[in-house]
């Protein structure tokens, strides 16, 4: 056995050194790794643009009267006589970046009876530069976008744009 | 194909850990200690961060101000404790992961390992969850980098849906509760960690949670040098309207995050759930080994019979059983395990050539951590320790009296020349050393403490060497020599359950010597000895019992004859011993046997007394040799204990 192997003390030390080698070539590898190589996350010259909300569409039916039929068919304390449909209204957006589409999405309501809030959330690089901004939404089955926003913004390299949504704001740009 | 993967695997670790042998020697080589090494280190990195815990600050200015106090004002400590931490739960991560792939790469992960295997899995996941948190704390870039891309990874899976992340989408979504909630999360998940990992060694019989001194030492040094050499540093403070664009990443803990942006989230979530099902799942795939019924080891010089599961390194069984079995790598390296097979089959495992000689596999030595049983066998070590520390040596004594009881039964006292006491626990046995080396073992009838004089009750075998020696030519004044004592089976005295002796024939000797050494001690356990014999004549000392039931209300005696003679007039029980047992104690449940006598009793007792609700815990037994072994030999033949086998 090795381990109980009698060493000369010349043998002792080179042996030291070898397990001192051997601890070095640990922390090497220990001291290495955990910083390098660097990650590489955004390449110089670009910038972000994070398009996130939370909207809740409008409902894709509007409230209704049920006739004395509708009623009559009914259990007696389920006789409510307005109906309101829960099912929400997908939400979709639309980017332009510099006049030219940058990000589409329709985003579902969320939630069973889908009558949650639609929620985005979008990581884009771009270039970095002036750039000129608008974004779209429609939160109604039928219609056009009914909430357009705009805004011209130099970001740097590394700067990030967060393109938010405020049902009383409208568009919001942070950046 | 993963079976070429796995001998790879052998190959590539028993080559670094050759070369690691002649380094650090094959008792210190760290390899042997990868599962020991990541406990110490979840020591260190506890232990430093609860002194960076007192400084740290829950607060989205204070965060990063606080670790950079730590870091630059208090280098000479706190500074050098932060790289402790970091330093130390990287080197966690990578003992822990070479410490699964060995597993793997040995075959070490099917059947009843499964359970470490799981667990093991699952506090590696734990490890990544607490490390990854504990990256969000210092609220640098990288801070930042981690937190955003967790929430970005979190936020594809359905329950989210691009919520999470707009609690980090602009520096006034974040404040001050989210370093409370961190450093609360950067507590439970460690103390997780430690629970689980209490859990994943305590199921491994003998698990070593503590590297060799130098090893600890050693890998202390180590980083303690590389903290001075580069100490871990914050990067700029975390900014939420600007992206970091070059992260110094930790590869131990980070590995996958450039993954999220490379391909995209769900894609890392189908590659880390996949490859992490799969793990969990292994022990479980093909290619499957052939199922074996579990197996029977029989061991000496303790001579018990005890369980194997199947798969079960010798080592494991033994050490799971609670014998002092002699070990040290658990690997194949050291060599410290080396036992002799006496009988049966075992595959010998992947193993250092040099811990395990030609010469020596020649002689049926196998290596005890790394050797497989495939059918029952019977194993002899030699024991370094025993209970309470009593090492075994030899000593020369003086026969001072010889009593024959019957016919065949000679009381032998023995004085220890110098008159020096023996220490020993009552059950334990000598072997008396023959001129030719040869050994027989007996019992000490004795208790102990009674350690002037030896008794020995010795059986005449007929055509047995050494008990016809006895009989026929040993005299009062004779030296024998003898090695003791030996053996696990010893009254256990840590428990308040109710005693069962059995006793077979000269199987009364260690009986004797508990059942006074409970008097001496003012046991108050019930105790019932049931002692089978042949004959009224095998009785050889009925009074004894007779009088220990008299003095003690505690003590029952049950004489139980298996052949009585008609001359006997017996009207006491009849037939077998453990027959006579089961009859008087349908259920066993809550009593402590212990069986002394030939392997033919206890091979009948055991299982009989296993299926009328005794634990395994609770059978000590001290039977002679195996079943197989024993059907080609006469019961007499193989009585090594009562009076030798020649």
């Amino acid at each position: 056995m090795a381990g109980t192997t009698q060493r000369s003390p010349a043998a002792r030390i080179v042996n030291y050194a070898l397990q001192a080698v051997c601890y070095a070539a640990f922390i090497g590898v220990v001291g290495y790794f955990a910083t390098s190589p660097p990650y590489v996350h955004l390449p110089e010259g670009q910038a972000l643009v994070k398009l996130t909300f939370q909207h809740a569409g409008q409902r894709k039916e509007a409230c209704h009267e049920r006739t004395p039929e509708e009623l009559a068919k009914l259990a007696p304390n389920m006789r409510a006589a307005t109906v309101c449909p829960r099912e929400r209204a997908p939400v979709a957006v639309e980017i332009e970046m510099d006049g030219k589409p940058l990000f589409a999405v329709v985003a579902p309501p969320t939630g069973l009876s889908k009558d949650g809030a639609s929620t985005v959330y979008r990581r884009l690089a771009i270039p970095a530069g002036e750039h000129r901004f608008v974004a779209k939404m429609k939160d109604t089955v039928a219609g056009d976008f009914g909430f357009v926003g705009s805004r011209t913004v130099d970001l740097k390299s590394g700067r990030i744009l967060v393109i938010d949504f405020d049902a009383k704001d409208g568009w919001v740009f942070r950046g | 194909m993963l079976k070429a993967i796995q001998h790879a695997g052998q190959a590539a670790f028993l080559g670094v850990e050759r070369l690691f042998n002649r380094i650090f020697g094959d008792e210190q080589n760290p390899f042997y200690y990868l599962g020991a090494i990541a406990y110490y280190l979840l020591w260190v990195v506890v232990g430093s961060g609860l002194y960076l815990y007192i400084f740290f600050q829950t607060g989205v200015s204070e965060a990063y101000a606080s670790v950079e106090y730590l870091t630059r004002e208090q280098w000479w400590l706190g500074g050098i404790l932060r790289s402790f931490h970091r330093y130390a739960s990287d080197a966690m991560v990578l003992a822990m992961v070479l410490h699964l792939v060995r597993h793997y790469a040995f075959d070490h992960y099917r059947s009843f390992r499964w359970f470490s295997w799981v667990s093991g899995l699952i506090l590696l996941w734990l490890t990544y969850i607490t490390g990854i948190n504990g990256y969000m704390l210092p609220w640098d870039q990288t801070a930042q980098f981690v937190t955003v891309a967790t929430a970005e990874w979190l936020d594809w899976l359905p329950v989210f849906q691009g919520a999470l992340i707009r609690n980090f989408i602009t520096p006034e979504a974040i404040n001050d509760r989210l370093f409370s909630l961190l450093s609360f999360l950067h507590i439970g998940f460690p103390l997780g960690v430690l629970a689980l990992l209490w859990v994943h060694t305590q199921r491994v019989p003998g698990a070593k949670t503590t590297p060799p001194r130098p090893v600890w030492i050693g890998v202390t040094l180590a980083l303690l040098v590389l903290s001075l050499v580069k100490p871990a540093v914050s990067g700029p403070a975390a900014d939420l309207t600007a992206a970091p664009m070059v992260i110094p990443i930790d590869w131990f803990y980070l590995p996958v995050y450039p993954l999220i942006y490379l391909w995209s989230p769900g894609a890392v979530w189908l590659v880390v759930g996949g490859a992490t099902l799969l793990l969990l799942a292994l022990p479980w795939l093909p290619p499957k080994r052939a199922s074996r019924d579990d197996l029977h080891l029989m061991v000496h010089p303790d001579n018990r019979i005890i369980p194997a599961r199947p798969g079960e390194t010798i080592l494991e069984a033994v050490l799971r059983e609670g014998i002092a079995f002699p070990y040290e790598c658990r690997n194949g390296g050291c060599g410290q395990c080396k036992c002799t097979v006496l009988y049966g089959p075992v595959e010998q495992g992947p193993h250092q050539e040099s811990a395990l000689s030609a010469d020596e596999r020649a002689k049926g030595m196998v290596l005890a951590c790394s050797a497989t049983p495939t059918a029952d066998i019977e194993i002899e070590y030699l024991p370094l320790a025993l209970p309470g520390g009593v090492r075994p040596r030899e000593y020369a004594a003086k026969v001072v009296a010889m009593h024959k009881a019957t016919s065949d039964v000679m009381i032998v006292t023995l004085r220890v020349e110098g008159g020096e006491p023996i220490r020993f626990y009552a059950g334990q046995y000598i072997n008396i050393m023959l001129p030719d080396g040869e050994q027989r073992s007996f019992s000490f009838a004795t208790a102990p403490h009674v350690n002037d004089e030896i008794e020995l009750q010795i059986r005449h075998i007929a055509g047995g060497r050494f008990t016809t020696h006895v009989f026929a030519a040993m005299k009062v004044g004779d030296t024998v020599r003898f090695e003791g004592p030996l053996g696990s089976f010893f009254l256990r005295e840590d428990s308040q359950k109710p005693i069962i002796f059995v006793a077979g024939a000269t199987g009364f000797a260690p009986v004797k010597s508990m059942v006074e050494h409970a008097f001496h001690v003012g046991m108050k356990r019930k105790m019932i000895l049931y002692w089978g014999v042949r004959s009224l004549s095998d009785l050889y000392c009925p009074d004894l019992p007779k009088q220990w039931a008299a003095l003690h209300p505690n003590f029952t005696f049950v004489p139980v004859l298996s052949a009585p003679q008609p001359a006997d007039q017996w009207t006491g029980r009849t037939g077998l011993v453990h027959e006579a047992i089961l009859a008087d104690f349908p259920n066993l449940a809550g009593h402590q046997i212990y069986a002394c006598g030939s392997a033919k009793m206890v091979e009948a007792a055991h299982p009989a007394f296993k299926s009328h609700g005794l634990q395994q815990d609770d059978c000590f037994s001290d039977a002679f040799r195996l079943a197989p072994h024993l059907q080609r030999k006469t019961e007499d033949a193989d009585m090594v204990k009562l009076g030798g086998t020649r």
